[in-house]
């Protein structure tokens, strides 16, 4: 029996056009069916063909895309036709390979109507590549056994340490991935050594020799430091399924698991992807990509460094302000009641620190302008102003010294008097007779003994 | 003996300027960070915060200078005799495995 077809229910309707479901007897001229009708019908039909649900598809992929919400649209060709296939975003995560333009696939899913846009489409949940079945089932029976072992866990995975002396690189020397990482290093981070454990990654003997340079690189020490390196960077590039299968080996795969370094995994193009990466404390899309990930930016360390500059110099900036206000608050109490000796000194003391740090600040903050100015827009306004308002507060210090001159209090006749051991004399008591003290005048010091010592009244 | 010698002033920032040199980049940021929150939480006698400040500037200098002049090494490990790595340098036509 023949499925019933949009065609099979289209008697001639009547006239006015009936709805679909109007009785055969208003019929008489030809009915007329909105698009939405049709669509329907359509969908309907394929919907309930055994044929185009749960099928396997072999073809060519054509041009890829991937819309903002995370679908990803291709078409599937072969010498005589095109199918339009797309994968759902939550679809596309459990995929072993992500379809790559050129690349021959055998994908599984249902054909359906997509109505608003009449169109018909493969709607893909698996994904194989055509004629590495076998390798494809390798791929999968391997990360189910591993990630049962708990190889994949996310509770495994090591932060990166933030400022790596030295990164570990675990590649061939031939070919543009040594060179592509060697020159993001360069940029980002300079200061760090890059240590190469080569290695063959494709062909007979990759996967030992990945191993190998990896213990070969847990095995090395620096001599003068004792330390190893920070960061391990495994890479390659891109490159078919079979040339990236050293990288799916289980020895691999479990030597990067067990490396006593952080690994950051880079193998392949953005849609490669191999259990190494599964396994790596942090997961790259590429070699150049690794690289990033594994140190930090230099620029924006520059820029850290002005924050803290400024930091430095306002937190030492609002010191020098608190002393001065204090300072004038003991001034007042100098003026009010007679003054003891020992207030010079430490306004003598106080105002050569505040003298240092007014030069030192005032240089310091002299120099902030010009970092600020040259760093332009991609410092935080609010920092020009903390360093303008630190800046402001300085000059004032610098003013209130002036007139704090603690030697212009010897000038009036009084004097410092310290014991041997260089502490200010301020209290007669515990002193003894013989005693050898030195006095500072305006004008020179003077060695003087002590006749007798009494009451440490006023 | 008369000592003549007035108090001295703590925290001359100049003492260890070796040790800056050698001072790699992360420990003097680090530092930085401390002296800076030192200097930002307050209630330091001012000697202390001014030694502070300048301990904090040659810091700063230290890792500004690091930024701007570091060159990238680039070096290899080779199996050595007995199976102890060696470092070597990168020569361009050096192969995967020895």
């Amino acid at each position: 029996m023949a499925t019933p077809g949009l065609w099979d229910e289209a008697p001639a309707p009547a006239e006015p056009p009936a709805r679909r479901g109007a009785g055969p007897e208003e019929q008489s001229g030809p009915r007329v069916l909105s698009v939405a009708e049709v669509t329907r019908a359509i969908r309907d039909t394929i919907r309930r063909s055994p044929g185009l649900s749960g099928v396997w598809i072999e073809g060519e992929v054509g041009q890829v895309t991937v819309s903002s919400a995370g679908h990803c649209y291709f078409t599937l060709k072969d010498e005589k036709a095109q199918l339009r296939c797309m994968i759902f975003r939550d679809d596309r995560m459990g995929l072993p390979l992500e379809p790559r333009t050129g690349i021959r696939i055998v994908a599984h899913g249902r054909v359906d109507v997509f109505e608003p846009q009449g169109a018909y489409q493969l709607y893909v949940d698996g994904i194989q590549p055509a004629g590495v079945g076998d390798l494809a089932l390798q791929f999968e029976a391997l990360k189910a056994r591993l990630a049962a072992d708990g190889l994949f866990e996310a509770s495994r995975k090591r932060p990166i340490p933030p400022w790596p002396r030295m990164v570990g690189v675990v590649t061939s020397l031939s070919g543009a991935v040594l060179h592509d990482i060697h020159r993001v290093l360069a940029r980002r981070w300079p200061m760090a050594r890059l240590i190469v454990s080569p290695c063959k990654v494709q062909g007979a003997g990759a996967a030992e020799s990945i191993v190998r340079a990896l213990r070969r690189m847990e095995r090395w020490t620096d001599a003068d430091s004792g330390r190893a390196v920070d960061v391990v960077i495994v890479a390659r590039g891109g490159g078919s399924l079979e040339d990236l299968w050293a990288f799916n080996e289980e020895s691999v795969v479990r030597a990067i698991a067990a490396h006593s370094r952080p690994v950051v995994v880079g193998v392949g193009h953005e849609t490669d992807v191999t259990l190494s990466e599964f396994a790596a404390d942090l997961r790259a899309a590429t070699p150049s990509v690794a690289a990033e990930l594994a140190v930090p930016d230099r620029g924006q360390q520059r820029q850290h460094l002005v924050a803290l500059q400024s930091a430095l110099a306002i937190g030492a900036a609002q010191h020098v302000a608190r002393t001065r206000a204090s300072l004038h608050a003991e001034r007042r109490a100098l003026e009010t009641f007679r003054p003891a000796a020992y207030l010079a000194v430490e306004r003598e003391r106080i105002g050569l620190l505040l003298d240092r740090a007014t030069r030192a600040l005032g240089s310091r903050l002299h120099g902030d302008r010009a970092v600020l100015a040259r760093s332009g827009d991609r410092l935080p306004t609010l920092l020009r102003a903390r360093t303008a308002v630190a800046r402001a507060s300085l000059t004032h210090s610098a003013a209130g010294l002036a007139a704090l001159d603690p030697f212009a209090t010897l000038e009036r006749g009084y004097a410092i008097v310290r014991s041997g051991d260089g502490r200010v004399v301020v209290d007669a008591a515990g002193r003894t007779a013989g005693e050898v003290l030195e006095v500072r005048l305006a004008r020179g010091l003077l060695d003087v003994s002590i006749e007798s010592v009494r009451d440490s009244g006023t | 003996v008369t000592d003549t010698t007035s108090t001295p002033i703590p925290g001359d920032g100049a003492l260890d300027a070796d040790q800056m040199a050698a001072l790699p980049f992360d420990k003097a940021l680090e530092e930085l960070q401390r002296v800076v929150s030192r200097l930002e939480e307050g209630g330091l006698p001012l000697e202390e915060s001014i030694a502070l400040y300048e301990r904090g500037a040659a810091l700063h200098d230290h890792c500004a200078r690091l930024l701007d002049s570091a060159e990238l090494r680039v070096q290899r490990l080779v199996d050595g005799p007995g199976g102890a790595p060696r470092l070597m340098d990168l020569r361009p036509d050096d192969g995967d495995d020895l």
